[in-house]
Order: structure tokens, then C-alpha cells, then sequence
């Protein structure tokens, strides 16, 4: 199951700027975890010390907001993914 | 159910004649109510003739419908006027309890007329209105201000005052109250205008809501839904804090008057440094997020200073614009302009510009009274922010705002003048995230980065869709996110909240609170926002402003923007003039950038056309 990750302009940087990143799951949670493992340097950006995604970071599946419990959720082939931090501004 | 379309109070100062009316329902229906009543009320009541600071411009004062009720973070309030410093329409959003207390007092506007024979204040109780003598506040800071009012009129009262800035007539003053300001376009500047020190309320909390069952049944919804939100969390603990961290990151944090996209040693601005200094925090009337995030300086030069601030714009005023890398310096910056009452992104950014005119040498210490503006020193900035509030020396020039100090000093130095329309950009840099600086561009305010803010650019958004930050070609998004916001302003709901969340209440507690169902209806509500936007680039365009005054700033548009080590080195926002052409036409616009006749006859503004369309 091939499922496109889009990475916020913040963490581009550290992953080369790369701003998209194929992954492979049968939920969120499978897909970004295969991100990480490809990315490492990711994983202090997106979890807290008990692995669950920082207070602020939406995920966002095929442009729609799945909150709550975004990793639980199910993709399929093809589905697009987008991370966004909107917490901030000012 | 009867409707609630909201009071209107109106005082003429000139006169001293004080009286009320009721928002007309169709007015209601068309604008719902916050910066839509604003536009309005302003559009029908101020003439093209009409000189910000003369006794005929006036002044809006405007709270939300659903201020001062149990649904959380909708209290804000609005500033609406003609702006000193751009000379169009002017909207400006403050926080604090302010707006609550005007709907304790069943009103909805406050419209301020004329001008005071001498220094007064205005006092609203439910018992009536006074206009009373001014002379024992009249140059005192915001903060003694407030006090003495409560001193007089009891701690249920709440102020919306001006400093010594709005008094000495800059064009960046801001109208405070509490610690928070209405702080863009100049406002302060036309309430000083009318020897007015201050609109003061005395008030118990009191509901004036069409079905205050369905109200609060929708409010308590409202509730459980924000508190766990994960952007709701977020913001409570950093506020906006620590923006400046994904700003530096990405290359579009302006740095010497908008040279660099990255400050050397940004590190030590970060988020987390401001928390070592943070002693508490402030937050807005039924609002659990406390976003003001305070803070004290324990030592140095600057020991003691305190401010609810900075917040990221004013981090960026007093740090990136000059090139300093002071914590402790932008702190006090920060309780400078709130005590003298200042627009900290203005002020900032107007200081940066007199910094690059002395190492330009188009001006010099002569001009400064011996100050060095020399980058990455911050001591020249503070003493700075105390002259322009009281326009003394350099201070006189400094008050007027970067466009007309660039037409005074003339010798090139418009090329070093960072606004539109007279508005002083804040702190994201064009030219990394160009739908944010295409919204500056087009924005009725002129350079304004809450009037369509770019989350789409800035943080990854993907609604309607994703963006890529450096493309020129995505006018729908600021489109979109424009006509998002006047929506939500006319509800007056933090632009913040908005997104924890609970939007498709937002209609419903519309309708609850004025009786009024079709605000029910989410199609209708963007409609809405459409039509307040093209009211105000009407008013705009009756000004004589139009596709002239809707491009960037020349540096913006032809020098590379230099980021250091962040993505976005060499980019410029060149196709300015292809941006404008898909932007009006999707607006329904002509290529003059004028509303045409079909456009405002959709949004039920026909009436309109005759004035804009000669």
C-alpha cells in the first residue's frame, strides 16, 4: 500500500528538503512510522517522550482533518497525507 | 423568537449629543455583525472628503455578537475608522474584556462623531452616558490610565485608552486596553484626534442573546470540543512564542529591514528562551488558552521590565528588524509601546527602516540626536520607541510612518520603505511565503498578515489545498483565506480558536445569539465575508486607491532574498502584475481591480456601484 506523506516547510530541512516521502502502512500510524525509520531525525519533531504525536501537529488525509485519533485511521493505495503544524502564528 | 441585531450608542463629541438606535435586520442579515457592521456603518457614514485626523472621520468601536457569553475565545472586539497612515479603510482587533463589556451594556457599536472641545473620556454605565473631563489622565501611559479609571468608576470598569502616542497624533498609535491593543492602521492616532482619552464602561455581566438556550447549549458543545483540542493545548502553553522558531527554520523571519530571511544566532531567540523569562500568563475575556504569555527581565540593563508580550510579531519588531539578538531588550521594547500606546509591528519596522538609513548615511547622527542606529544594537531602538511616542527630535519624523518619511526625506530612501499602502510589513518575508505577501499586497488594510494569514505557506496547511510557499500562482488560496477571515471577524472569534476545531458551531451560536437562522448555513457565511471584503476595497476605491497601490514593496519584488541556511536563498516575488490579473478576475474584479457592477449585484451591494464605477 503506497501512501504519499507531505512534510511542513519546518521539518523539510532536516530531511533534506524533501517535501514529500512514499510510504507503505494500512493506517497513519504504519505510515509514519515507515517515515521515521527512513528519517530518524524526524522522530523528536513529531513524538513526545511516549511516542504519541506532539500536542499541535494535525494530520491531515486526502485534505481533510481526522482528528481525534489520527494514527488509528485506515488508508488505502494511493491516499495522500499531509503533517501540519497550525498551531502557531501571531 | 424576537431577533437580536444589536444596539448601536452614538456620541458626538462636538455637540455632546449622545443617542441610540438598533442595527436594521437587513443589516444583520447582509454583514452579521463585528467588522462586516464596521465596513458598513463606516462605508455609509464616512464621505471620500473626509481627513482621518479631522473632526469628521469616526471612530467604530465594534464587539462581536457572541462576546461576553460562555462560548470561549469569541469576545474580541474591533477598531473600524479611516487610517492616518494609509488614508483607506482602517480595521484593527484587540483583545481582553473590553468587547464583553460592551455587551454587558447591550451595545453592539460604539460611534464615536466630532471633537472634544478639550481632553475628555467618555463613560458608558446602564444607567447612561457621560462625556467627562480628561485632564487628570490626559499624558499618563496606558497602564496609570487604566488604573485611575477603576480608581473612579469601581473594578467593574474596563478601558479602551490611548498613550501619549494617540495624544501626540503618531499614525502607528494603537487604542489598548488592558494589555492588549488595537494596534494597526493608526487608530489611536484618530481617537487622540478628538481629544478623546479613553471610551470607559462600568458593567455586571449581563446576557443579551436572542435564544439563550440553543446558545448555551452550543457553547457547552463548543467547551468540551476545544479543550482537547491538540492546537488548543499547544497554544495555551507557547502562545505565539515561539513562531519565531519555525520562521528562522524556513528563511522568512525578516532580518535587517527585510534583507535576510534568517537571523545569525537565532537559537537564542527561540521559544524556549522567552520561557526562562516567563512569570505568568493573560488571557482574553471566557478564554482558557491565556495566550498572553508574561514576562519579567531579572537582570542587565533592562532589569525590571515586564510586559504581557512579546508575542512572535513583537519578538520580530524588536529582535530581527534591527538584528538583535536581545531577549531582554525586546521585552521592554514590547512594555514601551503598550504603556505609550504603539503599534509594535509598525513601531519595529519603522525603526529598522531609520536604522538602514543611517547606514546608508541618508540619515546621521546629526538627524538622531546622536543616536547610532548601528544593526545589533538595541539601546538606540528603546530610546527611539520613547520619541516617537512624544515626537521629540527625530521621534517627529519617526511618528509619521515609513511611506511619508520616505516622501520627506526623499534622496532614495523610498527603496528602504517596507509597507503597502502606507502599512508597515510584519514579520513574515514575502519572499518565502508568497501567498501571505500576495495577501499583504491585496489586503484592504494594506500590509497585514491576519487579514489572510497563509497557514497554507507558513506551516503546511493543506485546506482548500496544499501550497507550494514559493509558487506566485495561488490567488484562490488568498482568496480563500481573505474571505475566511472576514468571515470569522464578523463573529469578532480568534483567529486562533477558529481553528480548534468547533467551526461548524460557529454558524449555530450566529444564529442562537441574533435569532437569525440562515447564519446557520456555512455557503451563506462565506458570502457573507465576500461581501464584506468587497464593501471595503469599495470604500477603498471610492479613496482613489486601487491596482497602483495592490504591489509589494520594490526590495520585495526585485532583491533576492538571502536565508542563510534555510531553503528559499535568491527568491523575489516578480509576477506581481500576473497575480493581480487571476486575482481580480477570480474576485470578479476588473483589470483596474474595481468591483464590477455583477459582482456587487451577487453580493446584494448594487447600491454600491455608482459610487465606484464612474
Amino acid at each position: 500500500m503506497s501512501v504519499e506523506i507531505n512534510i511542513p516547510p519546518v521539518l523539510q530541512a532536516i530531511i533534506n528538503d524533501n517535501c514529500r516521502i512514499n510510504t507503505s502502512g494500512a493506517t497513519i500510524g504504519e505510515c509514519v512510522e515507515d517515515m521515521v525509520q527512513q528519517y530518524p531525525a524526524l522522530i523528536p519533531k513529531l513524538y513526545d517522550k511516549h511516542r504519541k504525536l506532539r500536542k499541535g501537529t494535525s494530520i491531515f488525509l486526502n485534505g481533510v482533518d481526522i482528528y481525534p485519533n489520527p494514527l488509528s485511521k485506515l488508508v488505502k493505495d494511493g491516499d495522500k497525507i499531509h503533517i501540519a503544524n497550525i498551531i502557531l502564528g501571531g | 423568537m424576537a431577533t437580536n441585531t444589536g444596539r448601536v450608542l452614538r456620541i458626538n463629541l462636538s455637540s455632546g449629543k449622545v443617542s441610540t438606535e438598533t442595527v436594521p435586520e437587513g443589516i444583520a442579515r447582509d454583514f452579521i455583525g463585528g467588522r462586516g457592521y464596521g465596513v458598513k456603518y463606516l462605508y455609509d457614514e464616512v464621505t471620500p472628503d473626509t481627513e482621518p485626523l479631522s473632526e469628521k472621520n469616526k471612530l467604530f468601536l465594534v464587539a462581536g455578537p457572541l462576546a461576553g457569553t460562555m462560548a470561549q475565545a469569541v469576545s474580541r472586539w474591533i477598531v473600524c475608522t479611516k487610517s492616518p497612515l494609509t488614508g483607506a479603510f482602517a480595521r484593527s482587533v484587540c483583545g481582553a474584556d473590553f468587547g464583553a463589556w460592551m455587551r454587558f451594556t447591550d451595545y453592539e457599536i460604539i460611534v464615536i462623531e466630532g471633537k472634544a472641545a478639550k481632553p475628555s473620556y467618555i463613560h458608558i454605565t446602564t444607567d447612561g452616558v457621560k462625556v467627562l473631563d480628561a485632564h487628570d489622565v490626559w499624558g499618563k501611559d496606558t497602564k496609570e490610565t487604566q488604573s485611575w479609571f477603576v480608581s473612579q468608576h469601581g473594578s467593574n470598569t474596563r478601558a479602551a485608552c490611548i498613550g501619549p502616542a494617540g495624544e501626540n497624533l503618531v499614525r502607528y498609535a494603537a487604542v489598548v486596553s488592558d494589555r492588549r491593543t488595537a494596534g494597526r492602521c493608526g487608530t489611536g492616532a484618530v481617537m487622540g484626534s478628538k481629544n478623546l482619552k479613553a471610551v470607559v464602561i462600568t458593567a455586571a455581566r449581563a446576557l443579551h442573546i436572542a435564544d439563550p438556550d440553543a446558545y448555551n447549549t452550543f457553547a457547552k458543545e463548543q467547551v468540551n470540543i476545544m479543550k482537547n483540542d491538540g492546537g488548543f493545548q499547544s497554544h495555551k502553553e507557547w502562545g505565539t512564542t515561539s513562531t519565531q522558531d519555525i520562521t528562522n527554520a524556513i528563511g522568512i523571519y525578516p532580518v535587517r529591514n527585510f534583507r535576510y530571511g534568517q537571523q545569525i544566532g537565532w537559537q537564542k531567540l527561540v521559544g524556549a528562551e522567552y520561557r526562562k523569562l516567563r512569570v505568568g500568563d493573560m488571557g482574553c475575556y471566557s478564554c482558557p488558552a491565556r495566550c498572553g504569555k508574561v514576562h519579567t527581565v531579572t537582570s542587565g540593563i533592562y532589569k525590571g521590565a515586564h510586559s504581557e508580550g512579546p508575542e512572535y510579531e513583537s519578538i520580530w519588531a524588536f529582535t530581527g528588524t534591527i538584528d538583535s539578538d536581545s531577549i531582554e531588550a525586546s521585552i521592554a521594547a514590547d512594555e514601551l509601546c503598550d504603556d505609550l500606546g504603539l503599534d509594535t509591528i509598525s513601531t519595529g519596522n519603522t525603526i529598522g527602516f531609520a536604522y538602514e538609513l543611517y547606514e546608508k548615511g541618508l540619515v546621521t547622527k546629526s538627524d538622531t540626536d546622536g543616536l547610532e542606529l548601528v544593526f545589533g544594537k538595541n539601546e538606540p531602538m528603546v530610546a527611539l520607541i520613547k520619541k516617537i511616542a512624544v515626537r521629540q527630535g527625530i521621534g517627529d519624523l519617526l511618528a509619521e510612518g515609513t511611506m511619508r518619511i520616505a516622501i520627506k526625506l526623499d534622496k532614495g530612501s523610498d527603496v528602504y520603505a517596507i509597507h503597502v499602502k502606507g502599512l508597515e510589513l510584519p514579520a513574515y518575508d514575502p519572499r518565502g511565503a508568497k501567498s501571505q505577501g500576495y495577501n499583504y499586497a491585496t489586503a484592504s488594510v494594506g500590509a497585514n498578515h491576519c487579514y489572510g494569514y497563509s497557514a497554507q505557506d507558513i506551516f503546511g496547511a493543506p485546506f482548500p489545498r496544499a501550497t507550494d510557499r514559493f509558487d506566485e500562482d495561488n490567488a484562490d488560496i488568498v482568496i480563500y483565506n481573505q474571505n475566511d477571515t472576514a468571515t470569522n471577524e464578523c463573529g469578532v472569534i480568534c483567529a486562533f480558536a477558529a481553528r480548534w476545531g468547533w467551526s461548524a458551531l460557529y454558524g449555530k451560536l450566529l444564529a442562537a445569539a441574533r435569532g437569525i437562522q440562515v447564519y446557520e448555513d456555512e455557503a451563506y457565511l462565506v458570502k457573507a465575508g465576500d461581501r464584506v471584503y468587497n464593501l471595503e476595497r469599495a470604500f477603498n476605491i471610492r479613496q482613489g486607491l486601487g491596482r497602483k497601490d495592490d504591489y509589494l514593496p520594490g526590495r520585495i519584488r526585485t532583491e533576492p532574498l538571502h536565508t542563510r541556511e534555510a531553503q528559499g536563498e535568491g527568491q523575489t516575488v516578480s509576477h506581481n502584475d500576473e497575480f493581480l490579473d487571476k486575482y481580480y478576475s477570480l474576485r470578479g474584479w476588473s483589470k483596474e481591480g474595481i468591483p464590477t457592477e455583477a459582482k456587487l449585484k451577487e453580493l446584494n451591494l448594487a447600491y454600491v456601484s455608482k459610487d465606484i464605477n464612474k
